[in-house]
């Protein structure tokens, strides 16, 4: 039987100008009593499991059997690993740095690796095992799992280069940092609800800042202070762009360089040209001035100007 | 026959407002845009050409017409001048963009509802794309009766529908070290608050009956990223839930179609997307996203790991960045608060970078651990000023500032920063990220 840890209420906001407040649905608590009492779905047998249960604990729990050296990791880690992660585990790009780092995590730039960061092997089989390569997620083997794993953990200076990395051994691989690690204490930052005098006007400074947006859809007069307008932008916001923001008929987009570098093959004359009495081809369609017969010639040019500027 | 002939005439209507030349329209239609489309582009030209013959005393072009029928967007979306509220992201943040993040529009938005389309998305693996039929939540461990349900099973439990944030616990992070995002998408856009749908995960567990040590669930998902995540079994028995739905529709493939895990006011990457299997155990799997990500690094070189709850936290979204005055006089400062213990008690507003504060009013309704809206009526007399807001949770935390905040945690900790955001507001009307002393 279900119990109810209480029933919801409709509490009515006294005065404070604030909407009435919903009620929230019933949550009922577990009741070992109901287990199976809606038996909808199947039993999942050991082997259907056993296909998906691919987790690992740092007690080693769910390790399949296995082994791997660093010998042949090295081989794996350079033909499947080392493009996004470097030869030395050092990242390209913006990927993942997996080794060095070590003391680095009170520095103003911390290097958080699996030798500098991590607190256990566990992990970095699970997750090679769940995702890796990135390209081709659980692609490898038990065997090569543990290879690569032991691989890195070299790379890192905590296994020697003759290590073998198995199901059994590897709970006992423990990482320096593992120690390092604490519950949650928060709520660990407080604060008063101060109304009035809570702080020196004189004393406020700014620290940093950001230069700021601007908005496309602010008019010139209110950017007068910031930045002077191209002459084709206000044209270009209130009527180009309506089909040239998105690429409505075929509109070469502003910003798409491609499509505006062959538009530009026969000069820029005949771009304008094209602008102000309309053109229709493979491409796009575009009416006399984009159906806006009031413009003048010279607002059309400038807001081509505007839009093959922004394009290059 | 009939109905033909009606579409006809319908259509004739349609172009008649049109001031293309005749030449030009008939070249437009036979370059084979869909009517749709064409109709479209007609009632562009038509409401930027009238300039101000749309304007009283004149009668709009648009009323002037028929306009496209029923079905011509079977499954309708957004008026094309709405076309600027888009997810957008930054791409120095992450590698490449399938282990990424998008933020949510928030300066475009209203009420405490975020559309489905324009939710932040974060992926580890890409969004897949998952047949229903085929897909399958299994849950088993120190269960006692392990068992592989289908969507229709799943979806034949009672359900449950609950308005809860989803806030990815890295919202802000960029800025532990100083103002960074030029807007407020990028400032505070991993985040959002939609109705969910879905069944508790309580009725699951107790379906499959938990043994006596169980306490903790490994969340997998059937992404190439397999993410997992180790959830304690209080949540799980509390209000976490399995979801299938959002906002009324089945879940977004952003947002985990088929099925997701929710664990309201909890950091969204627990939430687990793209839900297949549930695990119980008697501890943590200490797995790569609650280890070396997801785990906040203090100054002395510890590390917290198991940072669950989104702290109280608040942002004014009008004005922003996006969102500038126009010249001095009464306007509504409004914004976003949000708490991961409970509902939201006050919002306090300053113009003058926290020396003054007002109670601002609520201005939606104020769920536990949902977005909720409030508002502030001010005179701006034009001069420069620093607007924050600061939100107090009915626990009475109130929200920290920057000092406070790095004071206790340094500024490598990445995640849950939930510090008194400071929008600078200049004399022609413009707002800019700053942080202040």
């Amino acid at each position: 039987m279900y119990r109810f840890l209480s029933a919801a209420l409709v509490v009515l906001a006294a005065g404070c100008g604030a909407p009435q407040e919903a009620a929230e649905p019933s949550k009922p608590t577990y009741d070992d009593s109901r287990v199976g009492h809606f038996g909808y779905g199947k039993p999942a047998s050991a082997e259907e499991i056993a296909g998906w249960d691919i987790d690992i604990r740092p007690d080693g729990l769910g390790l399949p059997q296995g082994s791997g050296s660093v010998e042949d990791g090295e081989w794996l880690y350079e033909a499947q690993c080392a493009e996004c992660h470097g030869s030395f585990g050092e990242g390209v790009g913006r990927f993942p740095v997996l080794s060095g780092g070590k003391g680095s995590l009170t520095d103003p730039r911390p290097s958080k690796t699996v030798g500098s960061y991590w607190p256990y092997t566990s992990t970095l089989y699970d997750y090679i095992r769940r995702t890796m390569p990135f390209t081709q997620p659980e692609s490898l083997t038990a065997d090569e799992t543990y290879a690569v794993t032991a691989y890195v953990l070299y790379l890192n200076d905590l296994v020697e280069d003759d290590f073998v990395l198995t199901h059994e051994n590897l709970a006992s691989v423990r990482l320096p940092n593992e120690g390092n690690f604490v519950p949650d204490p928060r709520p660990d930052v407080s604060n008063t609800r101060c109304m009035t005098d809570c702080r020196d006007p004189a004393a406020i400074s700014v620290l940093s800042e950001v230069p700021t947006y601007v908005p496309a859809s602010m008019t010139m007069e209110e950017i007068a202070e910031a930045e002077p307008a191209h002459p084709g932008a206000a044209t270009y916001d209130q009527y180009c762009s309506i089909c040239h923001d998105v690429g409505v008929a075929g509109a070469p987009r502003i910003g798409d360089a491609a499509a505006w570098s062959s538009r530009l093959e026969r000069g820029m004359a005949a771009l304008e040209m094209n602008a102000i009495n309309g053109i229709a081809s493979e491409a796009g369609v575009m009416p006399a001035k984009g159906g806006f017969a009031h413009l003048a010639d010279d607002e059309v040019n400038a807001a081509v100007a505007y839009m093959v500027e922004g394009s290059q | 026959m009939r109905q033909r002939q009606l579409d006809q005439i319908v259509k004739s209507v349609a172009e008649s407002g049109d001031k293309l030349p005749r030449e030009e329209r008939r070249r437009f239609l036979r370059q084979g845009l869909s009517l749709a489309g064409a109709t479209a582009a007609a009632s562009f030209a038509g409401g930027a050409l009238a300039d101000s013959g749309n304007l009283p005393p004149n009668v709009p072009s648009w009323t002037r017409r028929l306009g496209p029928g029923v079905l011509t967007n079977p499954y309708g979306q957004p008026s094309p001048f709405e076309s600027h509220v888009q997810r957008r992201t930054v791409d120095w943040l992450t590698a490449d963009r399938i282990a990424a993040i998008s933020f949510t529009p928030l300066g475009d938005l209203n009420g405490i509802i975020t559309p489905s389309g324009v939710v932040f998305e974060r992926y580890h693996a890409g969004a897949p794309a998952i047949d229903p039929n085929q897909h399958r939540l299994m849950i088993h461990g120190m269960v006692k009766r392990p068992i592989i349900l289908t969507m229709d099973d799943l979806m034949r439990f009672p359900s449950v529908s609950m308005i809860r944030f989803l806030e990815c616990p890295a919202n802000g992070g960029m800025e532990w070290r100083g103002a960074q995002m030029d807007r407020l998408q990028f400032s505070h856009g991993m985040l959002a608050c939609c109705e969910w749908t879905g069944v508790l995960l309580s009725t699951l567990l107790e379906e499959v009956g938990l043994e006596a040590d169980a306490s903790w669930i490994l969340a997998e998902g059937a992404d190439g990223a397999h993410m997992s995540r180790s959830i304690p079994m209080e949540k799980a028995l509390d209000d976490a839930l399995i979801v299938y739905a959002q906002n009324g529709e089945a879940l977004r493939p952003e947002q985990g179609y088929p099925v997701r895990l929710l664990n309201p006011g909890w950091e969204g990457n627990t939430s687990i997307k793209w839900l297949r299997r549930l695990e119980v155990g008697d501890k943590p799997w200490h797995h790569r996203e609650e280890t070396s990500k997801y785990t906040d690094l203090m100054a002395d070189g510890t590390a917290r790991e198991f940072t669950f709850v989104q702290e109280c936290n608040s942002v004014v979204t009008h004005p922003c960045p996006e969102r500038p005055l126009k010249g001095k006089g009464k306007y509504f400062i409004e914004g976003l608060a949000w708490s991961g213990r409970g509902k939201i008690r006050h919002v306090d507003v300053s113009v003058d970078g926290g020396v003054t504060w007002r109670e601002a009013r609520f201005t939606s309704q104020v769920l536990p651990r949902a977005l909720t809206r409030f508002g502030l009526e001010w005179d701006w007399d034009g001069s420069p000023a620093l607007i924050q807001s600061r939100a107090v949770d009915e626990t009475g935390y109130v929200q920290p500032t920057y000092g406070q905040l790095k004071a206790v945690r340094g500024t490598n900790s990445i995640y849950h920063k939930n510090a008194i955001h400071t929008w600078r507001l200049e004399p022609n009307g413009t707002v800019s990220n700053v942080q202040i002393s």
